[in-house]
């Protein structure tokens, strides 16, 4: 693929950068999907402002202190969830919360321990991927035999059974556990088992790359081995690496969220997405509508993710078929 | 084909033996005594040893789990009883054996399993050759934003939807159970429908945009153009030819995907109460019932290893260019 | 009585904290619980007062067979739906509800309690003539067993399977069942008893006839040093149902247990299923308390809390034949069930024994104001919200339950019935007059949703009243080793307390003579206050079990208003559904849910 991005350097003279951004631009589902990727970028850095504007915060309980707006078995005594022009996605069950501020909050963290893995994995995979495409030899042999370590874990099984563990591992289980340890704890978990196939792509990519003339080049011009990594193979597995990120970053979100779910992530009082699944789950019956609002938020999320990273793809890459 | 099973299983077991010292160092690393919890309520420091005895926790990590290896291969014995070959231990909280706990609930997870993978590969295949025959058209278009919306649903968004709408709002389900398919066939089929459906939903989204994209591809390849130049049908073309080279990724993919499904679907047995694998693991995280974890752990890898082997052994046959070295 | 009820009550938090909805299944009926009392009238405080007149019953009314319920007819399977499945069966080791509600239906006793369909209560002879015959000031008590009685392989039952029975509990392997008996025998606390016969009947040695006596095949001799007038309620345990001597095999006993009462297992499949069959060799013509009309019992386990509830919500199928003893409804389904008419008439409605109580570490917050306080701040709806609101329990204003005899209706100092939601502005005045704004408290639960949730609102309606809070979480499993540590370095733990049976004897002494500080005791605010310590033993000295219970009551109005080291939450509730098939599903107090003894198969018409 490097080779198309070559030969169009040197006809028009734009960098490929600006070539695949030309690209974009022109393809409109990505921009729109773009937006709402930054959209949601935007309510988690800005959730206190909202909040501050809105007038709520994702911890006081509204409907344990006013009376009236939650029955007897704690669930809101106005219809749909208690929606009104005060509350405008309604009030949690049970603890009387804002189900607003409650998600952007909730959104807030998610996104930060996502990007968090996905740089961490990111990083991995380059260290990891390039060292073994590049070197061969006994450094390939140990890092995929390493990879295909990993991969035969069981995701969420050793997601699920190893952070309670690893929560221990920081913390004397007689302290309080900070909640920094919490997410610290989770991003580690997830960056474990996060970066093995990026890995994968970057380690066949830096072979294929290896044999190609301007490495060879670079090689017998006396050119150090971290020069050639650093000048001229990773700008060359820019592409797959930035993709596979884009797919990677909603893929730790919904995984961090299941977690949540299991009853094993984040835990009160600070607000999760995935959390907000679990009571969802409890409550259906009683009240459909708490979970419409976390459940329609992340699938357009998950949407807007996926359709951004095939068009980057495609930036990228023209040749693809869509 | 027998040199290539035969290093691919030792290297299995390779792996296999990593993951269970990495999985028994961490978890008999923690500073928490379980002995304390089996003791009960009069426990005397004599009778939490007798306890700590009991379930193999009074001596060295690393003897600890020399021992547990040395007892898959060849059972062991523990004060309460034999345990015979291959002896996973004993529960910590039900002080059976651990293997029969697994083999209890396997058929829960292989039944969910099985089914889900029927679904999710009939229909995301078919739907799939659908939105590739129909390359370009409004089908294709809307198959490829309906698996798209719906491989971005996650279970435990879409299971207790479907819950509420479909079988607390409506009745069109039964609530979801497992009845073994021996008693009751259909009440077993009827049990697992809707979590079949539910679990498929999710991974027939990613079929049906694979087979698109690998048909398409294939639709492009020199033998198959060929075939077409020299007059065959589209349609002889499309289903003699096309489809077995798409068959490669999609082999790859679902054989990676029902391993991982044997050693048990954690959030849709959760979401529908479905006494499987998956629930047992997470049962005995709440309750640091160490031993039972470590054997759910270790029969998933197993099962996620042994499907890489028959994945690779499944090229071979798909696809006679494929050599096993 | 220096006995700890301990493991009850900590199963009761255990269960409690575990599924949110699984405390709920705990309750028992304030409805009365009468046959006319299931369904719509649950929840009442009325129950208090059909309890006073439990009876120890005379040999008359300890005679088989039991009293048949209306419109009963034998036969047919019933469906259990379970949550945990039971991890012991020997019935030595038996003690949460779950088990032995399960185990009840094997296992017999010398005596049981037995509710009539006046719904009225009687601790009857069960395998013994009657409820047992007290002499020298109830420190000897004397029974004699029925004839023609049989374990299930067909032997006969003897004074030497009592002995047997009584002695193995004495064995080290047998750690899980109740140690009332063996205190008393033993007249020693905590775990000394073991003492008396380290390895219980199984080397050779036996209890001394000072003892425990068997002077011929059918009677039974107990003797205690101090007056035990409770041993007709403690021996209607499981716990203390009867083991052969010859079918005992020790540690084995507990996967293959022998059955003394109407059914047998058939299969056990753990954590799955269990099928009970008819025991051949129980004669129902000396059973006064077991009615046992079905057939067949198909009790499955792993059911959660709101699949049992949809289950028998729809009534489909063999669920119209099904039931739950201790799947409460789940909060999920709460409002829907208590809102139609048709899941009314198939509800089970009561209390628990279980009183849940925010305890106060008498040791490290040692001011009243601060401890009224927190009292005042405390928001009894964030707590009880996060464990089921209106189905999970109801306020509480004191500490002795509805259930019990002597229980004051509407006893509430602190006000808490009005203002559940706490009192920030009284508590922080409070807080001023002892100049302790800032207060630091260090507060531990654990793990679970529900006191994670009830965690939330009590961290913020303290520190909203001026308190500052470090909260710290344990595993569930292990919360009440944690509290029950005497240097706990906890301020604040919420703590659940069930009687062992009707009497407050069995509520106030565990938990708050200070004599009983140590670690693992019950004593978990850590309370030593000479005149609680001497009215315990005052009141335990008067024979009279009605001024008994006033004065228990008396006492714990001093404890909740002058000493204040456990803050009363509210006391729980249980609610089962039935099937629609179903009959006789009517709430027992003192079993906390429906009576398995009474339950029969609507045969279909036709």
């Amino acid at each position: 693929m490097s080779s198309d991005t070559q030969v169009a350097t040197e006809l028009v003279g734009r960098s490929p950068g600006q070539l695949m951004w030309r690209r974009f631009r022109r393809d409109r589902v990505g921009v729109v999907s773009g937006c709402v990727v930054l959209f949601f970028f935007a309510v988690g850095i800005l959730a206190p402002v909202i909040s501050w504007l809105y007038g709520k915060d994702p911890q006081t309980r509204y409907g344990q202190i006013e009376p009236g707006l939650l029955n007897e078995f704690g669930y809101p005594v106005k219809p749909n969830g208690g929606i009104d022009g005060e509350f405008w996605f309604g009030l949690e069950p049970f603890l009387g919360r804002d189900v607003l501020t409650q998600l952007v909050y909730g959104i807030r963290t998610s996104l930060l321990i996502a990007l968090a893995v996905t740089v961490l994995a990111t990083l991995t995979a380059i260290l990891l991927g390039i060292t073994a495409g590049y070197l061969g030899g006994k450094a390939d042999f140990l890092i995929s035999r390493f990879i295909d370590l990993l991969m035969a874990f069981p995701n969420q099984l050793f997601f699920v059974a190893f952070l309670p563990i690893v929560t221990t591992l920081f913390v004397d289980p007689r302290e309080e556990t900070p909640t920094y340890v919490r997410v610290v704890s989770i991003i580690v978990v997830l960056w474990v088992l996060g970066w093995m196939t990026l890995g994968r792509i970057l380690r066949g990519a830096t072979m294929a790359l290896r044999e190609r003339e301007f490495v060879e080049a670079a090689k017998v011009s006396g050119a150090s081995p971290w020069r050639i990594i650093r000048k001229e193979l990773l700008p060359n597995v820019v592409s797959p690496m930035l993709v596979q990120a884009t797919y990677m970053l909603p893929n730790f979100v919904t995984t961090a969220a299941a977690l949540s779910f299991l009853g094993v992530g984040l835990v009160e009082p600070t607000p999760d997405w995935g959390r907000m699944f679990a009571i969802g789950a409890e409550v259906y019956r009683a009240d459909l509508t708490y979970m419409f609002f976390p459940g329609v938020a992340m699938v357009v999320f998950v949407v807007a993710f996926n359709l951004l990273g095939d068009s980057v793809r495609d930036a990228f890459d023209p040749k693809t078929n869509r | 084909m027998l040199r290539f099973l035969l290093r691919r299983s030792l290297g299995a077991i390779v792996i296999l033996l990593i993951i269970s010292a990495v999985t028994f160092f961490l978890f008999y690393a923690i500073p928490r005594n379980p002995a304390l919890l089996a003791c009960g309520k009069t426990c005397t420091p004599d009778q939490l040893a007798i306890v700590e005895a009991n379930l193999g926790i009074d001596k060295p990590v690393p003897v600890q789990y020399w021992e547990y290896m040395v007892g898959i291969f060849t059972g062991r014995d523990y004060p309460i009883g034999h345990c015979p070959a291959p002896c996973l231990g004993y529960s910590f909280t039900d002080n059976r054996p651990v293997l029969e706990t697994i083999l209890d609930r396997l058929p829960t997870t292989l039944s969910l399993a099985v089914g889900g993978a029927v679904v999710f590969l009939v229909v995301g295949l078919a739907m799939g050759m659908l939105a590739a025959w129909r390359r370009g058209t409004l089908l294709d278009k809307s198959l490829s934003s309906a698996s798209l919306v719906l491989g971005s649903m996650q279970i435990y968004f879409l299971g207790p939807l479907a819950l509420a709408l479909l079988v607390h709002n409506n009745q069109v389900f039964s609530q979801p159970k497992y009845e073994p398919i021996s008693e009751d066939p259909m009440a077993w089929f009827g049990g697992l429908l809707l979590p079949w459906l539910v679990l498929a939903t999710i991974f027939t989204a990613n079929y049906t945009r694979m087979a698109r994209a690998t048909l398409i591809e294939q639709l492009r390849e020199d033998h198959v153009r060929t075939a077409r130049a020299k007059g065959m049908s589209r349609s002889t073309v499309f289903f003699r030819y096309a489809w077995r080279g798409s068959l490669i990724p999609i082999v790859t993919i679902f054989g990676i995907d029902l391993g991982s499904l044997f050693g048990g679907a954690m959030i849709t047995e959760f979401t529908f109460n479905l006494p499987g694998l998956g629930r047992l693991a997470v049962d005995s995280v709440t309750k640091s019932n160490l031993p039972m974890l470590m054997g759910v752990m270790l029969f998933a890898a197993t099962m996620i290893v042994l499907f890489n082997i028959l994945v690779d052994a499944c090229y071979a046959l798909i696809d006679p260019r494929v050599r096993l070295a | 009585m220096s006995e700890r009820p301990q493991r009850r009550a900590r199963l009761a938090g255990a269960a409690v904290a575990l599924t949110g909805a699984l405390l709920l299944s705990a309750c028992s009926s304030g409805g009365g619980g009468g046959p006319e009392g299931e369904g719509s009238n649950g929840g009442g405080t009325e129950g208090a007062e059909t309890l006073e007149a439990v009876t120890f019953a005379d040999a008359e009314a300890s005679t088989g067979p039991a009293e048949e319920v209306p419109d009963a007819t034998p036969g047919g399977t019933v469906h259990v739906l379970q949550e945990t499945s039971p991890s012991h069966l020997d019935p030595g080791q038996i003690y949460s509800a779950a088990e032995s509600n399960i185990a009840k239906l094997m296992q017999r006793g010398l005596t049981a309690v037995r509710m009539d369909n006046d719904g009225e209560y009687s601790v009857v002879g069960d395998l013994a003539t009657d409820s047992g015959t007290p002499s020298d000031d109830g420190r000897t008590w004397t029974y004699t067993l029925k004839e023609d009685i049989h374990f299930s392989d067909g032997s006969p039952i003897t004074s030497a399977d009592v002995r047997h029975s009584v002695e193995r509990t004495f064995a080290p392997f047998l750690t899980y069942g109740p140690t009332f008996l063996q205190q008393w025998l033993a007249n020693s606390g905590g775990a000394e008893y073991r003492e008396l016969l380290p390895e219980g009947p199984y080397e050779g040695d036996h209890l001394p006839d000072s003892v425990l006596e068997t002077p011929d095949e059918r009677t039974v001799v107990f003797h205690f040093e101090e007056p035990q007038a409770d041993l007709p309620y403690a021996l209607a345990m499981v716990g203390y149902a009867l083991v052969p001597e010859d079918g005992d095999t020790r540690e084995a006993y507990d996967q293959e247990p022998l059955a003394s009462g109407p059914y047998v297992i058939e299969e056990f499949r753990p954590d799955r299923s269990m099928t009970l069959v008819r025991n051949e060799h129980w004669d129902p013509a000396t059973d006064p308390a077991r009615n046992a009309y079905p057939d067949r019992y198909e009790i499955t386990f792993g059911h959660t809390t709101d699949d049992s509830t949809q289950r028998l919500m729809a009534d489909n199928g063999d669920d119209r034949y099904a039931l739950t003893f201790n799947n409460g409804v789940d909060p999920g389904n709460a409002p829907e069930v208590s809102s139609n008419a048709e899941y009314q008439e198939r509800l089970a409605q009561g209390y628990q024994p279980f009183v849940a109580t925010m305890a106060i570490n008498a040791e490290r917050v040692t001011d009243l104001k601060v401890r009224q306080a927190i009292a005042y701040a405390l928001p009894l709806n964030g707590v009880l919200n996060a464990y089921g609101g209106a189905f999970g329990g109801e306020y509480a204003g004191g500490l002795i339950s509805p259930l019990l005899p002597g229980y004051e209706e509407g006893y509430d100092p602190y006000g808490k019935l009005a203002n559940p939601q706490g009192d920030a502005e009284r508590a922080r005045e409070l807080l001023e007059e002892a100049d302790a704004v800032g207060y630091e408290l260090n507060y531990v639960h654990h793990t679970a949703t529900e006191d994670a949730r009830a965690a939330v609102a009590v961290e913020d309606a303290l520190e909203e009243a001026g308190f500052v809070v470090n909260r710290s979480e344990v595993p569930q499993t292990s919360y009440y080793d944690t509290i029950g540590i005497v240097d706990n370095g906890y301020d604040i733990y919420r703590s659940n307390w069930g009687h062992d049976w009707l009497s407050s004897a069995t509520v106030i002494p565990p938990q708050f003579d200070g004599r009983q500080i140590q670690d693992g005791a019950n004593n978990y605010s850590h309370v030593d206050d000479e005149r609680i310590n001497s009215e315990i033993d005052r009141i335990r000295q008067i024979t009279d079990p009605a001024e008994a219970a006033t004065e228990w009551f008396e006492l714990n109005k001093y404890i909740v208003e002058d000493v204040l080291t456990q803050v009363p939450l509210y006391y729980y509730k249980m609610n089962v559904l039935h099937g629609s098939l179903i009959g006789g599903a009517d709430f027992n107090d003192d079993l906390g849910t429906v009576d398995m003894h009474r339950i029969y198969v609507i045969q279909d018409e036709g």
